[in-house]
C-alpha cells in the first residue's frame, strides 16, 4: 500500500511544518443541513507550503469542510481566516480571487471543452480585457490571451498532457480527466490547492504520478496544499501534517506518525463504537 | 416546368419566412445553452425591444432629426432598455433562485413575461405602430423561364442575411473570447465554473443581454413586417417547434429547424392544403415537432441525451 509514494524523496532543508507562518486557519467552525450536523466546532489551520491531509472515514465531514473553504457552503458557526482576513463565510468568487483553487471529488470538468480551453478558464481572473474590449478591439484580446496560452502550455507540459491538447475532455479516460482537472486549478497560480480526493479511481501507475505531480506543485511552485485522501499509504508519505475527522468532529491533529498511533485514529477506522 | 415555377416561390418564400422564426428561437437557444433556462419570456422581450425601439424612433423623428440618426439612436435606446431588463431579471428573478430546479426557474419567466408584457404596454403604448426599417416591396427573378417569375420579399431576405450575420458573430463570440468560454463553462458545470473564479451573475447577466440584443434585432425585422403591436409575442409559440426540431441546444439547429418550419409549412399550405381543407399553416409546424419528439427527442442537432440506469 505504501509502495506508491515511498520512491519520492522529499528535500531536506525545509523548515519544519509547524515553524512556518499560518496561511489559513478554520476557528471552531459548524455547518449543518437542516437537522444534520455535518461538521461540529472544529479548528485546525494550515500553513504557508506545507501539505495538509484531511482524512476521515466516509461521510466524516472532509468535502464539507472543503466546501466551507473555498466558500461553496456557509458554516453556521465560526470564521476562516485566509492571509490575515478573517471571514465568517468564504463567496467562491473571493476565495478563487484570493488565490485559493480547488479540484472535486467527482471531477468537475467542462465537458464539452478541449483539454486546452478547460485549463484556459483557470486564467479566468487573470485575464483583464473587459467583454467590450473583447468585441471591439480584438487584437489586444488577442495578444492577452496568447500571453496566458503560454503559461497553460507550460502546465500542460508539466503535467505530460501535451498529446490531449485538443482532445474534448468527456473522451478522455478518468485518470487523465484528473490530470486535467489538477492543471485546471494550477492556471489560477493559487497560493493554497484543495484537492478532494485527487487519486480516487486511480490505478497505482496513475497514483504514482499524480503523486509525483503534487509534490513537483509543492516543492517547485511553493504552492500550498490541502488534500482529502482514502489512500493511507499516499497521505502518509504525502504529507506533513494530517487532521483526522470523523462525524464531523476533529478527532486527532498531527504528524502522520502521531496521528497513526493515536489511539481515537485506529478506532474510528476500525469502528469501534464510542 | 409548368409547377416548378410556383413550387420555387414557396419553397424560397418559406425558407426565407422560416429565419425570421429562427431570429426570435436564437434567443431561447442562447439562454438554455447558458444558464438551462427555458425562457418563457423571450417573446415579451421582442414585443419591448420593439416597442422602446419604435416609441423612441418616432420620437426623435418628430424632434427632427434625420431618419438615420434617429434609428441609430433609437437602436442605442433600445439596446440600454434591453440591459436594465437583463439586470433586473438577474437581480430579482434568477439570482435569487440560484440553484433551484429548472422547473422552478421555468416558471418563474413566465411571471416575468406578464410583468415584461404589462410594462411594455404601460411604458411605451399598446397601439399598432408601423415601423419601417427594410425595404418592404420584392424582386421578381428568372421571370424569362417561369411565366410570372418568382416573387422574392426584399424584407426577408433583409431577415435572412440579418440572422446569418448574428449567428456567425454569436459563434465566434461563444468559441473564441474569454466571456464566450466563461458562458460554455457555467453552461457545463455551475459549482467547477465557480471555483475558477467565473462570476456566475455576471455571466448571466451578460446572457440575458445578448439575448435580449438578439431581441431588438428580431423587433425590427418582425416589427418590419407585421407592425409593433402585441401579436408579436405570439412569435415565441412559434419558436416551440422550431426549438423542437432543432434542438434547444444548438445555434445552427435554430436556423436549420426555422428552414424546415418555414418551408414545410407554406408548402403545405400550397400541396396539401386543397385536400384537408386549407389554414395548414396555423398547425402544421406543431405536428412537425411532434413526429420529431417520437423520433428524436433531443431534436435534430440537441446533445444526446445518455440516461444512467
Amino acid at each position: 500500500m505504501t509502495a506508491v509514494a515511498m520512491t519520492l524523496d522529499r528535500p531536506a532543508a525545509v523548515p519544519k511544518a509547524e515553524e512556518r507562518e499560518i496561511l489559513l486557519s478554520v476557528e471552531n467552525v459548524s455547518l449543518s443541513f437542516g437537522g444534520v450536523k455535518a461538521i461540529r466546532d472544529v479548528s485546525f489551520d494550515i500553513r504557508k507550503g506545507e501539505i495538509r491531509a484531511i482524512i476521515g472515514p466516509n461521510g466524516a465531514g472532509k468535502t464539507s469542510m472543503l466546501n466551507v473553504i473555498n466558500g461553496f457552503y456557509h458554516p453556521q458557526e465560526g470564521t476562516i481566516t485566509f492571509k490575515g482576513q478573517r471571514r465568517h463565510r468564504m463567496a467562491p468568487y473571493i476565495a478563487a480571487s484570493q488565490g485559493i483553487a480547488r479540484t472535486f471529488q467527482n471531477v468537475a470538468l467542462f465537458k464539452g471543452m478541449s483539454t486546452l480551453d478547460n485549463i484556459m478558464t483557470g486564467r479566468t481572473l487573470k485575464m483583464r480585457t473587459g467583454i467590450l474590449g473583447q468585441a471591439v478591439y480584438w487584437g489586444w484580446s488577442q495578444k492577452e490571451e496568447i500571453r496566458h496560452r503560454e503559461v497553460v502550455e507550460r502546465i500542460i507540459d508539466f503535467l505530460e498532457i501535451e498529446h490531449i491538447r485538443k482532445t474534448p475532455v468527456g473522451k478522455l479516460p478518468y485518470g487523465l480527466q484528473k490530470r486535467v482537472e489538477l492543471g485546471r486549478a494550477l492556471a489560477m497560480e493559487p497560493e493554497l490547492l484543495l484537492l478532494d480526493e485527487p487519486m480516487a479511481g486511480m490505478n497505482l501507475e496513475e497514483k504514482q504520478d499524480m503523486c509525483r505531480f503534487i509534490l513537483d506543485v509543492n516543492d517547485q511552485l511553493g504552492t500550498t496544499i490541502a488534500l482529502i485522501e482514502h489512500d493511507m499509504g499516499v497521505v502518509m508519505d504525502l504529507s506533513d501534517r494530517v487532521v483526522v475527522l470523523d462525524h464531523g468532529v476533529k478527532i486527532a491533529d498531527g504528524t502522520p506518525d502521531e496521528v497513526q498511533r493515536n489511539q481515537n485514529v485506529i478506532d474510528a477506522y476500525l469502528g469501534v463504537t464510542r | 416546368m409548368e409547377g416548378l415555377g410556383p413550387f420555387l416561390e414557396v419553397l424560397i418564400g418559406g425558407l426565407l419566412a422560416g429565419v425570421l422564426y429562427s431570429l426570435v428561437a436564437l434567443g431561447f437557444v442562447l439562454i438554455y445553452k447558458a444558464s438551462g433556462v427555458f425562457n418563457f419570456a423571450q417573446g415579451a422581450m421582442v414585443l419591448l425591444a420593439g416597442l422602446a425601439l419604435v416609441r423612441s424612433l418616432d420620437f426623435l423623428v418628430a424632434k427632427g432629426l434625420p431618419f438615420e440618426v434617429a434609428v441609430v439612436g433609437a437602436l442605442l435606446f433600445a439596446g440600454a432598455i434591453m440591459a436594465i431588463t437583463a439586470w433586473l431579471i438577474e437581480r430579482y428573478v434568477l439570482g435569487p433562485l440560484l440553484n433551484q430546479s429548472e422547473m422552478t426557474l421555468f416558471m418563474s419567466t413566465i411571471g416575468a413575461t406578464f410583468i415584461i408584457e404589462g410594462a411594455a404596454q404601460m411604458l411605451f403604448g399598446s397601439d399598432v405602430y408601423p415601423l419601417q426599417l427594410y425595404p418592404t416591396d420584392a424582386w421578381i427573378i428568372l421571370d424569362e423561364v417561369f411565366p410570372g417569375g418568382i416573387l422574392i420579399s426584399k424584407l426577408d431576405v433583409w431577415g435572412a442575411v440579418i440572422a446569418g450575420v448574428l449567428v456567425a458573430g454569436l459563434a465566434a463570440f461563444f468559441q473564441w473570447t474569454r466571456t464566450g468560454r466563461a458562458l460554455r463553462a457555467v453552461a457545463d458545470d455551475h459549482a467547477a465554473a465557480q471555483s475558477v473564479g467565473i462570476p456566475i451573475n455576471w455571466i448571466w447577466f451578460v446572457v440575458w443581454l445578448i439575448a435580449g440584443l438578439v431581441a431588438v434585432v428580431a423587433a425590427t425585422v418582425w416589427g418590419t413586417k407585421l407592425g409593433v403591436q402585441f401579436s408579436i409575442t405570439f412569435l415565441a409559440l412559434k419558436a416551440l417547434p422550431v426549438l423542437i426540431i432543432g434542438g434547444f441546444t444548438s445555434i445552427p439547429g435554430a436556423i436549420v429547424g426555422g428552414l424546415v418550419i418555414g418551408a414545410g409549412e407554406k408548402l403545405a399550405e400550397i400541396y396539401l392544403g386543397p385536400y384537408i381543407g386549407g389554414g395548414i399553416e396555423y398547425w402544421f409546424a406543431y405536428v412537425l415537432a411532434l413526429a420529431v419528439l417520437l423520433v428524436r427527442p433531443q431534436g435534430l442537432f440537441g446533445e444526446r441525451i445518455i440516461e444512467r440506469i
